[in-house]
């Protein structure tokens, strides 16, 4: 028996329908067992204060002697507000297949093989070395790591600014065409465009942005870039606070841009742009 | 000239007659049982509009059109050039759970287009510009080649990339969790094929949303869609290699037509190693039925859900709209409605609600 295509027309718009209705009746969680972000409330503390305890006996005390600034080696500023979204998920300048910090995986952690002194670049963590870091130093880096690489023990109830490069009122060196913000928490990447930001020169005009986004793996970091290299001068970067949709981060908490405790404001991030040899030069 | 212009006129009317209609977006599409090529110039639809699809927008779409019947608009300004446009200024209402609610008045788009065909029907040079809001952006400059005209081109540079449904709405949970809306052209190669019902599209790009290239790593996507007169139904797939986890997406999508309403439905499933410790799969849906009431009256009703990791129970978001389209004379468009957002109770941003009026005129 042959069954032309059409006699199945009755049978297609079921199915249609049916798909349609199936789709229609799925709803919205209750939020059972989930914190304001969404995911799962963990038994017992929700991290562990590991990450504070190396950024206070391991970072700030050695590290930032060299690695703090714009002029950081390769870009990574290892003081307190910078470190972790530099770090966690960050590919590495010197082996870019490698990850800085590799959540769950210290062996495949570029920050790791530096401090061990078995990485296939540079040499080995700190530079000043020796004395390097001891074993218990390393294993309380490798086990925060492989933990997971949590960020603080309770997350936060506002989203603010807590770094940025360049930094306020910072120096930055010629050709700067990246400016990256890290806030204390998970950024909301649907509400992370060009529409959150607002970059002025010295003569309040605008300045065109290329791309906004947030690192894959890292989210509480925002990357903005210009279309091409800043030129020497004057800017503000004002990361907008109001608005219909203003920046966020992941559990709904609205960013609040002048830290006065409350949703909303503007924060603001002035900063010079070096100029080059070649344009400080007398022709 | 004049001859000529009066002839192309007809020929674009007689295609009209012949076809039914064509409009800008999947709803309209999937009601004339067209493909996306027919009315854009970029064969994944979006953007600048043909002859054709101009033709449509004041014969078909518009509930009545002012002037002259050989006044006509094709987007053709010479020989060789063909301009078009986009505007959108929005009334905007937002109310937020245990926050003051906020109003105001925002340009939501303002973009011009330009297609050099500096050899007609094979080559084009075509740019997509935004002016706002913000400064001036690129969103897609490239390079469009048919290698067999109508039927098979190669397009290189900065382009949207073919995924799923090209909605309007770019906060559509679907847009959202693919990442591809048009607010995130990417750079790479396209090649396409357009025979007979079919619609297929292949995209090798930097994977990075339009930002600088950070690895080796490539993204793949592809799309490819049967377009029949009344249904049509598509799948797409997507690999991203990034050093920060391997991202595989896939979509199924299609429509129906229903006498005056047309049912869209789409539903992606993504599986993202790059978010948090161990990955996330991640899946979304759309469903929309759009009701023609009467030329240049259309009434949208859109469903929308987002699980944002299916290892995590009661997470799942919401999204209801309710629109309604006027287009009362030829490329105007007004636009009203209501977005209610439906998530976990902690979360007031994921119950807002949010109104809106627009007025959107476009060539």
């Amino acid at each position: 028996m042959t069954i032309q295509f059409n006699e199945l027309l009755p049978s297609r718009r079921i199915l249609g329908l049916s798909i349609v209705l199936a789709l229609a009746s799925c709803t919205a969680g209750d939020g059972t067992g989930l914190d304001a972000g969404g995911r799962p409330i963990l038994p017992g503390p929700p991290t562990n204060n590991d990450f504070q305890q190396i950024q206070d006996t391991i970072f700030t005390p050695i590290c930032t002697a060299c690695h703090t600034g714009a002029n950081a080696p390769q870009g990574l500023r290892l003081d307190a507000g910078n470190s972790y979204g530099l770090l966690v998920n960050a590919p590495s300048a010197e082996v870019p297949a490698l990850l800085r910090v590799n959540p769950g995986n210290p062996d495949a952690s570029y920050l790791v093989q530096k401090i061990q002194g078995n990485a296939a670049v540079g040499a080995r963590m700190p530079a000043n070395g020796p004395p390097f870091l001891s074993q218990a130093q390393i294993d309380l880096v490798r086990g925060w790591i492989a933990a997971g690489a949590p960020q603080s023990a309770a997350p936060a109830d506002q989203l603010i600014v807590i770094s940025s490069i360049p930094a306020v009122s910072e120096q930055a060196a010629a050709g700067l065409g990246k400016l990256t913000i890290i806030f204390n928490g998970e950024v909301d990447s649907s509400l992370a465009n060009t529409n959150a930001f607002a970059l002025r020169d010295a003569n309040d005009q605008l300045v065109t942005l290329a791309a906004v986004r947030v690192p894959a793996g890292r989210p509480n970091v925002v990357e903005i870039s210009t279309p091409q290299p800043l030129a020497a001068g004057s800017y503000q970067l004002a990361v907008l606070g109001d608005g219909p949709a203003p920046l966020a981060d992941q559990s709904g908490h609205v960013f609040d841009g002048d830290a006065d405790g409350k949703p909303g404001g503007d924060k603001l991030i002035p900063f010079d742009v070096k100029t080059t040899a070649k344009e400080g030069s007398i022709r | 000239m004049m001859r000529l212009t009066n002839l192309r006129l007809a020929g674009a009317l007689a295609l009209v007659a012949l076809a039914g209609a064509a409009q800008a977006e999947p709803y309209l599409a999937a009601q004339m049982g067209l493909k996306c090529v027919q009315c854009h110039v970029n064969p994944t639809g979006g953007g600048m509009r043909t002859v054709f699809g101009n033709t449509f927008a004041q014969t078909q779409l518009a509930a009545k059109r002012l002037g002259a019947e050989d006044d006509m608009w094709t987007g053709q300004v010479m020989k060789f050039l063909s301009v078009g446009g986009n505007a959108r200024a929005n009334y905007n209402f937002t109310d937020v759970p245990n926050q003051e609610s906020s109003n105001d008045f925002a340009v939501e788009e303002a973009r011009a287009y330009l297609d050099f065909g500096v050899i007609p029907n094979r080559l084009s040079v075509y740019i997509d510009q935004r002016f706002a809001p913000g400064n001036s952006t690129n969103l897609e400059a490239n390079v469009r080649y048919w290698i067999s005209e109508n039927s098979v081109y190669v397009k290189a540079g900065r382009m949207y990339l073919p995924f799923g449904y090209r909605f309007e709405d770019d906060n559509a949970f679907v847009r959202q969790l693919s990442g591809i809306n048009m607010q995130a052209p990417d750079e790479g190669v396209e090649i396409g094929f357009e025979k007979g019902s079919w619609s297929t599209q292949f995209a090798i790009s930097n994977g990075t949303a339009g930002a600088p290239e950070v690895d080796n790593g490539k993204q793949l996507t592809g799309r490819t869609e049967y377009v029949g007169s009344a249904w049509r139904v598509g799948v797409s797939a997507l690999a991203n290699d990034t050093d920060a986890g391997d991202r595989l997406g896939a979509a199924l999508f299609g429509a129906y037509r229903l006498g005056p309403v047309t049912l869209i439905g789409e539903i992606d499933h993504f599986d993202d190693d790059s978010i948090g410790i161990d990955g996330r799969k991640l899946l979304a849906s759309l469903v929309e039925a759009d009701w023609k009431v009467r030329q240049g009256h259309n009434l949208k009703l859109t469903y929308e859900w987002f699980e944002p990791d299916s290892d995590v129970d009661e997470d799942e978001q919401t999204r209801t709209s309710l629109l309604y389209e006027w287009s009362p004379i030829q490329f105007v468009q007004l636009r009203g409605g209501v977005r209610f957002y439906d998530g976990i109770p902690q979360s007031d941003l994921q119950n807002r609600t949010q109104a809106f009026l627009q007025l959107h005129g476009f060539f």
